[in-house]
């Protein structure tokens, strides 16, 4: 169109209608979008995982006999009559270096009992003359429902400690006048022919708020 | 040249102006940009009733006043998560003074005892609120600017290192309480230092006293999914806090208060955790602070005098 002719009115009211729905068409967008907060609206949170239930876990690890009894579970592995003759104490075999050879039916025992496993004798616990029971060094015979004794005739401080209710876990009330406090024995979190605790997996730690965060590392002076 | 202004600019056909058009256009922009800026009150409701605004301070409050508060924060949960909890006022005991002992010797850094607190005290789980922190330490020094809290390791506990966890250390000199402008934050009688939630006000002096980093802040409403609510729930305990209001561990007291254990110390595995009246000579507590030798009491120069003791027994 030549610039110098006149501007037909005609022609004017069709462009400012085209403008003018173009500039409503433009503000209702504006104003939704304000009224919807597309700015100020907080950063995307980053989604974290609900912690796994096995780290809520209260229950102890390991199942002593007295437990098994309890649960009228399976103690076929209690029977040592079964495959052992009675009046014949089972032999201990040792290698050259004199650690035991734990016999092939018993492969699932790992024995790691005292500083360099040292305590790897089967009778400084087992009853050698009723396989059934244990004994303690005094002479004095244990039953498998109630082995305290026994681990205390070696570990007395660590006895002391948990008949005073300071060694090992503890649940239910500590006001014993509105409940009961319920106390583990040692074969709860101690597996006797290998006592100490495993490592394990930790449960996951915090999350940072900024993920891109460099993790903090500090480093042991006893260990390279 | 005619120039556009003495165009013609009134359509016969539209009927408006274009100034009467924009002052229009504008005067609506204008009116939802206020009403954007204004809906955030919509969620008012959410976290502010007439009756809570209203509410007197828990010291103040009679018997009666304090069950229709109950009452109404039972509605206010069952309302967000639609379970229907149990809210109680536990008080302290009488002849009760609460102990925390900690064997560091024992503690493998495995963490159960964060999320055992977190899934009893209904803390928020994104953005992510915990009262334990546990500290990794090297062998041979007990130095909190070499511990670190966010390892990652496969396996604990790792050779060459020891773990302290960190929780609100209850002292007996708490400047956490001194600081507070409203008394929102006081210690009992038991010796626990609790936080009216409805009191507080977030100024977050508290937080900035509190030697221990024990203390943390609700900078967001807090994120519980509805299976993982615990709902025996208390007043100065774990009742579900709303944003802008400062948490911190409390010894489980709706729990503790009624005799039982703390959560943290039911799921420790190792038993490092031991926890009692240390008025009563034959509790656990009062046994290990007689016959063990070792004992921390962390940051003992800032004059706090924790209830919290680390202690060693091998």
């Amino acid at each position: 169109m030549n610039g110098k002719s006149p501007l037909l009115p005609e022609q004017n009211g069709a462009k400012s209608a085209y403008v003018l729905a173009g500039v409503t068409v433009l503000f209702l967008l504006l104003a939704a979008a304000l009224y919807n907060g597309l700015w100020g609206q907080p950063p995307v949170k980053p989604q974290i995982p609900p912690v796994d239930p096995v780290f809520l876990e209260t229950t102890p690890w390991r199942q002593t006999y007295a437990d098994l009894v309890k649960a009228k579970q399976d103690l076929s592995d209690y029977d040592c009559y079964a495959c052992h003759d009675r009046n014949k104490p089972p032999p201990l075999r040792f290698d050259d270096q004199q650690r035991i050879v734990v016999p092939s039916e018993h492969s699932n025992i790992v024995m790691g009992h005292g500083s360099h496993d040292r305590n790897n004798l089967c009778f400084n616990c087992h009853n050698e003359n009723n396989l059934e029971t244990l004994q303690i060094r005094n002479g004095s015979v244990v039953k498998f429902d109630n082995i305290p004794p026994l681990c205390g005739s070696c570990h007395g401080p660590t006895y002391r400690d948990w008949e005073a209710g300071a060694h090992g876990r503890t649940s239910g009330f500590w006001n014993h006048q509105l409940g009961d406090s319920v106390r583990l024995s040692c074969a709860n979190c101690h597996n006797p022919h290998s006592p100490r605790i495993p490592t394990r997996q930790p449960a996951p730690g915090p999350h940072s708020l900024h993920e891109d965060a460099p993790p903090h590392q500090v480093k042991s002076e006893t260990t390279p | 040249m005619p120039l556009p202004e003495q165009l013609p600019t009134t359509n016969g056909d539209h009927g408006m102006t274009r100034r009467s058009f924009l002052r229009s256009t504008a005067a609506f922009t204008g009116l939802t940009a206020l009403a954007a800026s204004l809906s955030p009150l919509r969620e008012l409701a959410d976290y502010t009733s007439v009756e809570q605004f209203m509410q007197k301070y828990y010291k103040e409050m009679t018997p009666d006043e304090m069950a229709r508060v109950l009452q109404r924060i039972e509605g206010e949960v069952q309302r967000q998560y639609g379970i229907r909890p149990h809210v109680r006022d536990y008080k302290p005991m009488d002849g009760v003074e609460f102990v925390y002992c900690l064997n560091l010797t024992r503690c493998i850094g495995c963490r159960k005892c964060v999320h055992a607190c977190v899934a009893e005290n209904n803390q928020s789980r994104n953005p992510e609120i915990q009262y334990i922190r546990v500290l990794k330490l090297p062998h041979g020094s007990l130095d909190i600017e070499k511990a670190e809290h966010n390892y990652d390791a496969k396996q604990v506990p790792e050779p060459g290192f020891f773990y302290m966890p960190v929780q609100c250390q209850q002292c007996k000199n708490p400047p956490c309480v001194k600081v507070c402008p409203v008394n929102a934050t006081w210690q009992e009688s038991d010796g626990i230092t609790v936080i009216d939630y409805d009191w507080c006000i977030g100024c977050r002096y508290c937080e900035a006293a509190c030697p221990y980093w024990a203390r943390r802040f609700n900078f967001t409403k807090p994120e519980i999914p509805k299976d993982r609510l615990n709902p025996n729930m208390s007043y100065l305990g774990n009742r579900p806090r709303k944003q802008g209001v400062m948490e911190k561990c409390h010894f489980c007291l709706q729990r503790t208060r009624a005799g039982k254990y703390p959560a943290c110390l039911e799921v420790c595995p190792v038993g490092a955790r031991k926890f009692g009246n240390i008025l009563d000579p034959d509790s656990e507590v009062s046994y290990i602070l007689r016959t063990k030798r070792v004992f921390i009491q962390l940051k003992e120069e800032m004059g706090t005098s924790p209830r919290f003791f680390y202690y060693f027994d091998k």
